[in-house]
């Protein structure tokens, strides 16, 4: 536990030398927020509300998630490969840690930095621009936090899983590319579930990815409350158990697997 | 009778790899129906090392020296064979085995590149559960061996790639292992910053009886620091012994250099070979193994008028670099 408490503890004092790439990054997803939000009120064509969704809440989507890029890395993530095709992971594999705890402990420092410059940040910057959904209450604060730190974990699960591949394959970048296009289109970033055809809504909902975005954006606007509330947090405890256990599987297989690359 | 530190039987392991063939319709078919070849790193390897002991592992690139370090650190599983170290198998309680061993290997880093070093150290503290006392002594000691506190508190990019080395030693050695993988760790250094080292890793062979593994392809590294040398060629052991009794059997002939007071004509003689001259200087060759450095100057100076003399022995490199090219060791051994 001390370890990983260390873990995160180095890992958001380097994150946090990295200003300049903060910066850089805070003001892309600046960028594309805003012409998102432009998309988003040109496709509303004036009607109020689509789907249950209002003009305003849609737009406060699409600054949460536009918010939520980098701590959740939901553009991909390619640091274990990198490491198991440079055999730099021999380094991590003669230490006493899980790969998975060690690699988690580094990607949370990393995210919390992230939460807190492009994310609170770029929320605020956003509102200055359009009326950005504040919710008042303690409760769904509570809630909201809560959502967001399992969404975090089911999305380091996905990532250290799809990462996996590289102990089976000599080139896993395109299983990757793949694999984040797919999670980055059902988890509700391009557009919010809610105004996709509910086929498609129905398909997504059999897959862990709207527990990793949509679920805690929708708890953000208050979209979810009483029992819808409860029940997608239930998803997203059950998603990131499963997800987990699937992780301890395929990495306990693929250690037996893996062949260090290098001298 | 005291266990082994480690015990390797007929260690073996295979790689498949796939058959390329360059033309179209064999790349095409290696894609529907792959074909493979078996490549033996390391076939039939078996030593094993006592507490303590302080070995250089040798052998010329490829010859399965990274191999076979791989399964003893756990990182790897043998096709065949037994391995054996401190009582356990390296790959089967992986987790528990590694929190005993420690390695440093030359070209590449375990430290936090953006962070201070110390950082790293406090890290690895956490890792192993060190005791704080425990840590605290360590540092300590290593701090004043390796000189560290000049650059423990500067983030691991700005270091020298001697420091960087230092510190690498320091974050192998925090957590007391009794077995110590050393994969060229001096590669790259200034004269100084070798010695540092070679100084250090023997303090720590000596004081604290810690088994050192040692592979580099610096002979002076060896020749500084192990009594005992290994040498592996295409995944075989050639030679496991004394560096001292390979040397003896193996060496070249030795040289003496000598300058004349005049330029006579020299020849070859007695068993001593003519290897150059040039005016009033001169080479001779001959074979420690039937002269004697002695015997060779005498009858050198029966005949000529020496003003000056240098006996040169050749290198331990020269020696193994020898046994590599010209297969030495595949021969029996003289009078066997």
């Amino acid at each position: 536990m001390r370890y990983i408490w260390q873990l995160v503890k180095n890992s958001f004092r380097m994150q946090a030398t990295y200003r300049t790439a903060l910066l850089a990054g805070l003001l892309t997803n600046l960028f594309f927020g805003f012409l998102r939000a432009a998309v988003m009120l040109a496709l509303y064509q004036g009607q109020t509300s689509v789907n249950g969704m209002s003009i305003g809440t849609a737009v406060s989507y699409v600054a949460v998630s536009q918010g939520l890029i980098a701590f959740l890395t939901i553009f991909g993530y390619f640091d274990v490969m990198r490491s198991v095709y440079s055999g730099d992971v021999a380094a991590d594999l003669i230490r006493p840690a899980s790969l998975f705890t060690t690699w988690m402990g580094r990607d949370i420092g990393r995210s919390i930095v992230n939460l807190i410059v492009r994310g609170v940040l770029l929320m605020a910057i956003f509102s200055f621009f359009f009326d950005v959904v504040l919710p008042t209450s303690l409760l769904q604060w509570v809630w909201i936090g809560f959502s967001l730190l399992l969404a975090w974990g089911i999305s380091f699960c996905w990532r250290f899983l799809v990462n996996l591949a590289s102990f089976w394959t000599p080139d896993a970048t395109g299983v990757g590319r793949m694999a984040f296009a797919l999670s980055q289109l059902m988890c509700g970033f391009i557009l919010p579930l809610r105004l996709l055809p509910d086929w498609f809504t129905h398909l997504a909902n059999f897959t862990p990815f709207p527990s990793m975005m949509n679920s805690p954006v929708e708890i953000y606007l208050g979209i979810l409350n009483g029992s819808q509330l409860f029940s997608a947090i239930f998803a997203q405890v059950l998603w990131l158990g499963l997800l987990y256990v699937v992780c301890r599987v395929v990495l306990a297989a693929g250690i037996k697997k893996l062949v260090i690359q290098g001298g | 009778m005291i266990p082994k530190m480690i015990d390797v039987k007929h260690l073996t392991k295979t790689f498949r790899q796939a058959d390329h063939k360059r033309d179209l319709a064999g790349t095409l078919r290696q894609l529907v129906a792959p074909k493979y070849r078996e490549i033996k790193a390391v076939e039939d390897v078996s030593f094993s090392l006592d507490r303590g002991e302080f070995v250089g592992y040798l052998g010329p690139n490829g010859a399965g020296k990274s191999t076979t370090i791989k399964m003893l650190t756990g990182l790897l599983v043998p096709s065949a064979g037994e391995v054996l170290v401190d009582g356990m198998i390296p790959w089967k309680q992986r987790t528990q085995y590694v929190a005993r061993i420690g390695a440093v290997f030359g070209q590449r880093s375990s430290l936090w590149w953006d962070l201070p070093v110390i950082d790293s150290l406090e890290l690895l503290q956490s890792l192993y559960k060190i005791p704080a006392q425990r840590f605290k002594s360590n540092l300590a000691e290593y701090r004043a061996l390796l000189q560290l506190d000049e650059f423990l508190g500067s983030p691991v990019r700005s270091l020298s790639l001697g420091q960087r080395m230092r510190a690498e030693l320091c974050a192998a050695l925090l957590h007391d292992p009794k077995l110590l993988f050393l994969d060229e760790p001096t590669i790259g250094l200034d004269v100084v910053a070798k010695e540092r080292i070679r100084r250090f890793v023997q303090h720590i062979n000596r004081e604290r009886e810690t088994t050192i593994i040692l592979t580099t392809h610096d002979l002076s590294d060896i020749e500084r620091l192990c009594k005992r040398v290994i040498i592996l060629d295409h995944g075989r052991i050639l030679y496991d012994g004394l560096l001292q009794t390979l040397v003896e059997r193996f060496e070249g002939e030795h040289l003496i250099r000598l300058t004349l007071v005049n330029s006579p004509q020299l020849i070859a003689f007695d068993g001593l070979r003519l290897v150059s001259s040039d005016g009033i200087q001169a080479v001779y060759a001959y074979d420690h193994h039937s002269l004697s450095g002695a015997e060779a100057l005498r009858k050198l100076q029966e005949k000529y008028e020496v003003i000056d003399f240098e006996l040169v022995r050749p290198s331990v490199e020269e020696t193994i670099r020898r046994i590599y090219e010209e297969k030495l060791l595949l021969e029996p051994p003289p009078g066997s």
